[in-house]
């Protein structure tokens, strides 16, 4: 367990795996990353041992000559970063132990968005926490792929 | 801030203008969290949003909500509860997510450890002095949309395997 890491896409239309030690990780802040992902900050990890995609084959789109960013076509989840033939960065968030993986590098610290500036002092808030949140929990039935390999999707259980 | 403000994916096929921005959070949930391949989602609500140029795919995630993003670049664009008023865009693909302020964080029930520590997370020089060959290279070429209204834009195509 300790040096396997298994993911994939929301929809689970796409899974991977990668055994080895972790080579790298970092979260970068460029505004390529940020419009890339939709979002503040891009956490990517790369591994010793290669990715192997395990069900399905992301889609990419070239957001430069140098550089492919994978996503699943089915439900939109980033996948990947790739600078020419070079190993997988894959997207923390995708891993399904996202925090098994502890970044050490921040790229683009200029770029970095204001909201990490006072980033502690926003309120923390679990879901739940409003009636609103409650009654949408207890009627949620979740069509994301579970944080596991399955046999089969979306049959599988 | 009410706008308009406007917004896209990363290829540019799909541009936005919205208005009545507010209620911006990050979310922690599991759900946010591999639906946008990141420690968390950064959403925006919105009162008004049209769509200037192309159509969001859509994935419904649970029963009561639907995540839209471009098929042809991934970029996550929005989150929406099909049930209630609940409708968000994901702040980074607003054209200046820098004049977003941030209200509060939801979902921290499965906050990552990092997230805690990202002010403390050693910072690397900017890549246009650390590595300035490859910083030109991809400012050169780049084939994202520019963070502005275009009349006319041909996005690159995705590819795939």
């Amino acid at each position: 367990m300790a040096d396997v890491h298994s993911g994939g896409c929301q929809c689970g239309a796409i899974r991977f795996r990668a055994e080895g030690p972790i080579r790298h990780a970092s979260i970068c802040n460029c505004r390529m990353c940020q419009k890339a992902l939709g979002n503040l900050i891009a956490p990517f990890v790369q591994f010793e041992a290669p990715v192997v995609w395990t069900r399905g084959e992301p889609a990419y789109f070239q957001s430069s000559p140098q550089v492919r960013r994978g996503f699943c076509r089915d439900c939109g989840t980033p996948l990947y970063y790739r600078w020419g033939q070079g190993a997988y960065a894959v997207a923390i968030g995708a891993l399904d132990h996202p925090d098994a993986v502890v970044p050490s590098v921040e790229y683009a610290h200029d770029n970095r968005h204001p909201v990490f500036a006072d980033y502690n002092a926003m309120v923390p808030e679990a879901l739940g926490s409003t009636d609103e949140e409650r009654d949408m929990l207890a009627i949620l039935k979740s069509n994301q792929h579970p944080d596991r390999d399955t046999e089969t999707w979306p049959n599988g259980s | 801030m009410t706008g308009p403000v406007s917004g896209g994916c990363q290829c540019g096929a799909l541009r936005y203008q919205a208005t009545g921005l507010g209620n911006a959070h990050l979310c922690h949930c599991r759900m946010c969290q591999k639906a946008a391949g990141n420690l968390f989602a950064a959403l925006v609500g919105a009162d008004t949003q049209v769509w200037t140029r192309g159509t969001p795919s859509r994935f419904a995630s649970s029963a009561h909500v639907e995540r839209g993003f471009c098929a042809n670049c991934g970029t996550p664009v929005f989150y929406c509860d099909t049930t209630g008023p609940h409708y968000a865009l994901m702040a980074g693909t607003l054209d200046h997510p820098d004049e977003i302020g941030f209200e509060y964080q939801s979902g921290t029930e499965s906050r990552l450890a990092v997230s805690l520590g990202i002010a403390a997370l050693r910072e690397r020089p900017p890549t246009e002095t650390f590595e300035p060959a490859r910083a030109r290279a991809v400012a050169a070429s780049t084939n994202q949309h520019p963070d502005h209204e275009t009349l006319v834009w041909s996005h690159k195509e995705a590819r795939h395997g």
